[in-house]
């Protein structure tokens, strides 16, 4: 089943365009990641398709029209910002939740349970942590068993441990077979929790398909010598590498798999180069979009 | 409906100017008309303080010190259960998690009524106390006389009211809405009718504005003054009560359809 059907969908602010013709499809059990930099206008993708934001142009469909109207009851979302009622605490803003969505509130503990919260469950929601509230929200969003979730941004602002704690909770959720649609400007967590992934930058889909023909897996690394000309030639012949552009008086050598330094220096060696610089890198978000946008 | 109203409940019940709000209004109303009881003579045309407790002047005398208790606490209260709803982003997440935007404006509508009706209730329970307790002869003509001011009583609450929820879904944000409110209803629109209207016009069309109707339903019970007033510019201080219904209906629902268009067709 279609889950999501996005068509021609624009948004403006004035003269800045948020989103500017945007297509995009999503199936059922996908994990669909939106990727691209802050102020790329997923958000307010997020904000049309979830009925908060009012779209200059264009439409959208859920779930192939089959719940109509109703069909946020079927969605479970966290856009940016947990936002709850700061002066209730934790099982009285779910059963709102629960209220509004018309579930039974019988399984609340279980959701606080699953997110680590049921030991505070009776604190007011304002005395939490920013983890803890981006937990709660994980957990508001799973109320009524919804069949998609939608998560903007879920591990921003949050220290490396709440980080860990987020993402294993939506690779546990994405594992039971849900629909899950992400938004993040972050390539590793995409990477790690999205089966599918769509590029967005200036609020256009710049490529969308599946991760692995998305992003490219390439392992970069960085060389350097003194006679560098004769390094470049001597890498193009090696058999791992697919290309080596030479980028500020450096070679940045896209190899198809994980080699050791100590390997590509022995293999230098062997050449009889020596290398003043050798360093590996991740590839940035922005050396992708570079490499997408220029495809 | 029901539905709509359990969530308002669930989601203010506890929240703590709701609770002050309402305790203040319930304390405040039998008891500030208590207070007359320590003026023993009164200047004319009063005499005595027993036309505070008695049947009819009861519903007047109740009735006027309700108005400043609706326009302060009811009023802000409506105010504040649609700002909060905008600076805890819940408005936004409501939306999200399956509420349409008409369902959301309705449970702010069906719950001023619900406040209004409890305070007319309690203001009629309070009336009928005081009254029975007080007046020496009970005839039932003479309870049931002004009896009209229960009807306008609750139509003065859904008025400050509905006016705060349009101010509180044009303004989003609660302190200045607060000051808005307290500004036009205290300052502003008088200045508009006696500094402006009076001036190029001295005609009864003064009184016709939103808050002036609010308050003329259940007005300031000393009329002698509103006498002079009739032979000095040849009209009445105060709207009928009739007209002021009218007048509060009006501006009420077109204050209301406001509210309801902004929140149906703007970005949250």
């Amino acid at each position: 089943m279609r889950v999501l059907h996005i068509d021609n969908l624009s948004k403006h602010y004035g003269r800045i365009k948020a989103v500017e013709r945007l297509s995009l499809e999503v199936e059922a059990g996908m994990a669909y990641g939106i990727l691209g930099p802050n102020g790329s206008g997923k958000t307010t993708t997020l904000g049309m398709v979830l009925g908060i934001t009012r779209p200059a142009s264009g439409s959208f469909e859920w779930f192939e029209g089959r719940y109509g109207a109703g069909h946020r009851r079927h969605l479970g979302a966290l856009l940016e910002t947990p936002n709850f009622y700061p002066y209730l605490n934790a099982e009285k803003n779910l059963s709102l939740v629960a209220h509004i969505k018309g579930a039974p509130t019988h399984n609340l503990d279980e959701l606080l349970e699953l997110v680590n919260l049921r030991h505070r469950k009776t604190s007011r929601f304002s005395t939490y942590s920013l983890g803890m509230k981006q937990r709660l929200a994980i957990a508001a969003a799973m109320i009524g068993d919804p069949e998609v979730l939608i998560l903007d941004e879920p591990t921003n602002g949050l220290d490396p441990q709440g980080i860990a704690e987020v993402r294993e909770t939506i690779r546990r959720i994405a594992g039971t077979g849900k629909t899950i649609i992400m938004a993040s400007h972050i390539l590793d967590e995409v990477e790690k929790v999205c089966s599918h992934v769509g590029i967005i930058k200036n609020g256009q889909l710049l490529a969308s398909g599946t991760v692995g023909a998305i992003i490219s897996d390439d392992y970069l690394v960085e060389l350097g010598a003194e006679d560098l000309s004769t390094l470049h030639k001597a890498l193009l012949s090696h058999p791992g590498i697919k290309k080596a552009p030479i980028e500020e008086g450096l070679i940045i050598a896209h190899f198809d798999e994980k080699r050791s330094t100590a390997e590509i220096n022995a293999w230098a060696f062997q050449q009889g180069i020596t290398l003043s610089h050798l360093r590996p890198i991740r590839k940035s978000l922005e050396a992708e979009f570079l490499e997408i946008t220029s495809n | 409906m029901l539905h709509l109203l359990q969530l308002e409940w669930k989601k203010f019940n506890s929240h703590t100017a709701f609770r002050l709000f309402i305790l203040f209004y319930l304390l405040l109303l039998p008891s500030t008309l208590l207070v007359g009881l320590r003026f023993d003579e009164l200047p004319p045309p009063l005499y005595s303080n027993d036309v505070f407790f008695m049947f009819p002047t009861v519903w007047e005398y109740l009735g006027y010190i309700g108005n400043w208790l609706c326009f302060f606490f009811f009023g802000f209260l409506s105010i504040i259960i649609v700002t909060n709803e905008y600076s805890y982003k819940t408005l936004r997440q409501n939306i999200i998690t399956g509420m349409s935007r008409k369902s959301f404006f309705l449970g702010k509508l069906y719950f001023i009524l619900a406040i209004s009706l409890a305070a007319t209730l309690y203001y009629a329970l309070c009336g009928f106390l005081i009254g029975y307790l007080n007046t020496e002869a009970i005839y039932w003509h003479k309870v049931m006389q002004n009896a009209d001011y229960i009807p306008r009583y609750f139509l003065m609450c859904m008025g400050y009211m509905s006016f705060g929820l349009f101010l509180g879904f044009m303004i989003r944000r609660t302190g200045l809405a607060l000051f808005v409110y307290l500004t036009y209803v205290m300052f502003l629109e008088l200045i508009l009718r006696w500094g402006v209207h009076m001036q190029i016009i001295a005609h009864r069309s003064m009184h016709f504005y939103p808050m002036n109707a609010v308050e003329d339903l259940v007005s300031v019970p000393f009329l002698e003054m509103a006498d002079e007033f009739i032979s000095k510019y040849g009209f009445s201080i105060y709207l009928q009560p009739g007209e002021a219904a009218i007048t509060v209906l009006v501006y009420s629902s077109l204050f209301l359809y406001l509210a309801y268009r902004r929140v149906a067709y703007s970005d949250l």
